[in-house]
This record gives structure tokens, sequence and C-alpha cells, in this order.
């Protein structure tokens, strides 16, 4: 496992090469170190699909060296963390997006293939990032890749479903955004004002990494 | 128990509550927010003995009005906004004094601390505001806030006044050049392309906000130009496609796919935050 400095007081652990899996169990095993026997001085750690930032107190920076080398090299023989259980998800989407037809045209298929495409997977949330709640879900299938687009939007809708290169996430807050948008959901995915009363506020994100998603194609609401 | 104490006649450009920030939401995809120019938003607090969280009125640019609803105890610092009160010292206001931020002379952000601190809902462990994520407050016209009434501030016994050492006062139109620490793409950019980096006096543009600072000068070519999507940090010096540099800030996205050649150091980050559009800026290598 590698890893390198991202300013004097974090570093950058790379624990795999390529988005899958394999990278993905890692990350799993990696957080339930991180959170059972984290490294003195942790501040806050951000995982992604084939990276995690560890960042810690300034105060140890001369020191960050040898703490972040003993870690890894505990992690080499993890203990076995039990993992929370993975959740499924049914998020119904109309699939009338603004980018459904781009999407379309691109692979030559038309808007109904690539709803069918696009809802028959059960997909798994990589990890949340980019905005609050956002998930990365992955194993989009390969006719459906789509590179973002040249010129992001400004403005993209609350939850729009969307593709980004391999990948496909719901957006649940509005934000600018390079992604594909091809449907939309009423779920939501985000919110503040729904915490748990024992303090813990990461109810307010309804995924969570591990979790699966399957979408279920939905008729337009006519109301 | 908290007092109203102040009510917003005019936002200006834009005014919220901001703290430290969040700590421990990113992996959630919550960005840490927090006061823009935190060596500003620290003095102002410690001029009144705040505590270093307790919660301030972060003003943009120009163009607040502000009227008090009671007597109190503030501290502004941070840009000049062409303020009736003077910066970087602590001011004592009476009921129905108006202060006005009438016109921007140099910096961006200008804080407001008040003795105890704003009264706020913490969300995510923090008061800051992110309009994006609605957590937080951004303020608009006749909003009222309160101060926490924990803690009332007083000058001890025979002092006349308290200011901030002679040292602090930044003059924000002078920037020195800012440390970047090499980012984990450093070796995507070849020692021409970090050449250039340094060499520049790179322009803010002025498609800047609160999420994320775009310089403009001579384009940067990374090889590769796109990365898997990783961890971001607050102050990262990432380059699109465009060669053009996107300094991220403190609402910006936790995780992005654009190489970073650098990371600004934290101490020096406030500087480039303080930076108006159309100002220059310059990048030295940390050690």
């Amino acid at each position: 496992m590698q890893w390198r400095f991202y300013g004097p007081d974090a570093v950058l652990i790379q624990f795999g090469e390529r988005i899958g899996n394999e990278a993905f169990e890692c990350s799993r095993a990696l957080i339930a170190e991180l959170e059972a026997n984290p490294p003195p001085g942790l501040i806050e750690f951000v995982p992604a699909f084939t990276t995690l930032l560890l960042e810690f107190d300034p105060a140890l920076a001369q020191d960050l060296n040898g703490i972040v080398s003993c870690w890894i090299d505990r992690f080499a023989t993890p203990a076995a963390h039990p993992l929370p259980q993975a959740r499924l998800h049914e998020i119904p989407v109309v699939y009338d997006g603004p980018d459904l037809d781009h999407v379309a045209e691109a692979h030559k298929l038309s808007s109904e293939e690539v709803c069918r495409l696009h809802s028959e997977p059960v997909y798994k949330v990589y990890f949340l990032g980019f905005a609050p709640g956002f998930p990365y879900l992955g194993d989009l299938d390969p006719r459906l890749h789509t590179s973002r687009r040249a010129v992001p939007r400004t403005r993209i809708p609350v939850g729009s479903v969307a593709i980004g290169g391999e990948h496909t996430g719901i957006y649940p807050v509005e934000s600018p955004g390079g992604w594909n948008v091809i449907g939309h959901t009423p779920i939501v995915l985000f919110d503040p004002s729904r915490r748990a009363s024992d303090h813990h506020e990461a109810g307010a994100f309804l995924l969570r990494a591990g979790d699966r998603v399957k979408f279920l194609p939905a008729a337009r609401s006519t109301s | 128990m908290n007092i109203l104490v102040i009510e917003i006649d005019s936002p200006g450009f834009g005014s919220s509550i901001q703290d430290r920030g969040r700590v421990g939401w990113r992996r959630f995809g919550v960005p840490p927010s927090g006061c823009m120019d935190d060596h500003a938003s620290l003095w102002a607090n410690r001029l009144l003995d705040n505590p270093a969280d307790a919660a301030l009125l972060e003003l943009q640019f120009q163009g607040a009005e502000l009227t008090f609803l009671q007597d109190a105890w503030i501290a502004l610092t941070g840009a000049d906004l062409g303020c009736n009160i003077p910066l970087w010292r602590a001011v004592h206001v009476n009921e129905g004094d108006v202060v006005r931020f009438p016109q921007n002379r140099t910096g961006l952000w200008c804080y407001l601390a008040i003795e105890g601190g704003f009264a706020s809902e913490s969300i995510f462990d923090s008061k800051s505001a992110y309009p994006r994520g609605q957590l937080g407050r951004s303020l608009g016209a006749s909003d009222l806030l309160a101060r926490a009434a924990l803690h009332s501030f007083s000058l001890p016994a025979g002092v006349s006044g308290r200011t901030v050492p002679w040292s602090e006062p930044r003059d924000y139109s002078k920037p020195p050049p800012l440390r970047v620490w090499p980012g984990p793409q450093w070796d995507c950019f070849a020692p021409a392309q970090r050449e250039r980096f340094f060499a520049t006096d790179w322009r803010v543009t002025s498609q800047s906000d609160r999420a994320g600072y775009r310089l403009s000068g001579p384009t940067l070519e990374p090889k590769p130009s796109e990365i898997v999507s990783e961890p971001v940090r607050v102050g990262s010096v990432q380059v699109p496609e465009n060669g053009q540099p996107i300094v991220t800030m403190r609402d910006g996205p936790t995780v992005g796919g654009y190489p970073k050649i650098g990371w600004i150091d934290a101490g020096d980050l406030s500087w480039l935050a303080q930076c108006r559009p159309g100002q220059k800026v310059r990048f030295r290598l940390a050690q």
C-alpha cells in the first residue's frame, strides 16, 4: 500500500489501482480499522474509490511519517471487524432528464433501452462525496459509460439521476455539475432535519457506503 | 438564554453566520465551510475574549447595513468595507446605532464578532452556513440575530481600549507569495510546468466564490489530465482540462478528478481568500 504527503499534516493512502470490488473491500477494512484503532492525532478521514485521505493535528506533523508507516504496517494484518450490513434501497426514477437523448444517441440506443440498461443492475454505493449525501454508484453497464459534459451545468436540480463516465449517481442537493442527467427521483437523499435523537447526525443521509441501490422506472407524475 | 442584538437592514452582497467550520463530515460529502479568512475571524473573537469556536457574522464585499437593538461589545476585522466603525479593535456600540459597510476598499471578507458569539443552531457540529446544503443561516433583510448571553465582555479596570498587536492587521492588496506544498499529483507536472506555476503572477478571476477560486494565467498541462476521483483538501490547487488552476475553498466539493499540483499552506490560504477578482497572487514552494 502506497501513501504520500498531501500537505505537512495529511497523507493520501492509495490502496488500489482500479475502481472495483477489490479496492472497495480494502477501503471498508481500512475504515473499520480507522474507527477501531485510529492512529494518534487523526482529525478526519475521507475515503474514495482507491484512495483514503487522513488529516492529522498539525502539531504532530514532525512525527507523521512514523505514525502513518506504523499504522499501515499494523493494517497489513488487519483484525476482522464486522462491517455494517448492506441495505437495499429501491429508488423510483422518472427517466425524463435533459441528457437522456444525448446518452441514447451517443451509444446508438433508444431512450427506452437506456432506461432498461440503467435500471437493471443492483448498484453498490462506493462512497459518499462531492456534495452532502451524493452516492458514487459503481458497476454501470459499459454500454452507458458517457463522458462528462464539456461545459458543466451551473444548476442541476435536487433528485437528478445522472451518468458521469463509468458511474451513476443522484444529486441530493441542487448544485452545479458536469454529469449527464437522464432522470429524476422524488426520494430525499439528504435531509439535515432527519437526525436521530441520539445525536448521531449520520441519519441525515439516506445512503451509506456499502449500501445497494436498485432503480425502479416510474411513470411521470400527473399531479 | 439569548439576547436579540442585531437587525439586518441589508445583507449587501452576502452575509452569513460562520464559525471554524465542520470537522468529520466530509466522508458524507459535507464540506467544512466556516470563515473564509480564519486569521481575521480568530482575532475578532480574541478581542472579545470569546471562545475560538464562537460564531461570527461574515460580510462579503460591500453593501451590508445593520441596526443594533441592544448595547453590545463588537469587534470588526478583515476587509475594509468603508465601515463607520474602526477595524481590529474592541468597540462598544449602543442600542439604535446603525452600522454600514458601503464601499469595499481592500479585501473581500469582513468579520463582525459579538461578545459571547452569535446564537445559531449547530448542525453537524458547527453553526456555519452552507446554503447549498441548507445548513446554517444565510441572512436577508429584516433577519434578526441574537447573541449567546453566557459570556459578557468588559475591558479590565483601568484599560481604555483593546486592539490587536500592530503586526496583525493585513494589507490585503499586497499578499506575500503563498506557501504551496507538493500535491498528490506533483509528479504529473513536468519540471517546466512546476516552474511555470511558481513563476507566474496568477490573476484571481470573477468566477470565484466560497467553493473555489479560479486563477488565470499561462496554461498548465498535467499528464495525465484526469485521475480517478479522490479526496480533495481545502486549499488544493487543482488543474482542470483547460489548464487554469482552481483552488478549492471552504464550501468546495470533497472529492474531485483533476490533478492537484499543490496544497496551499493552511496559514496562507486566508491571504488568497481576501484577494479580490483581478488581483494578482504568486506562490512559492513550502519546506
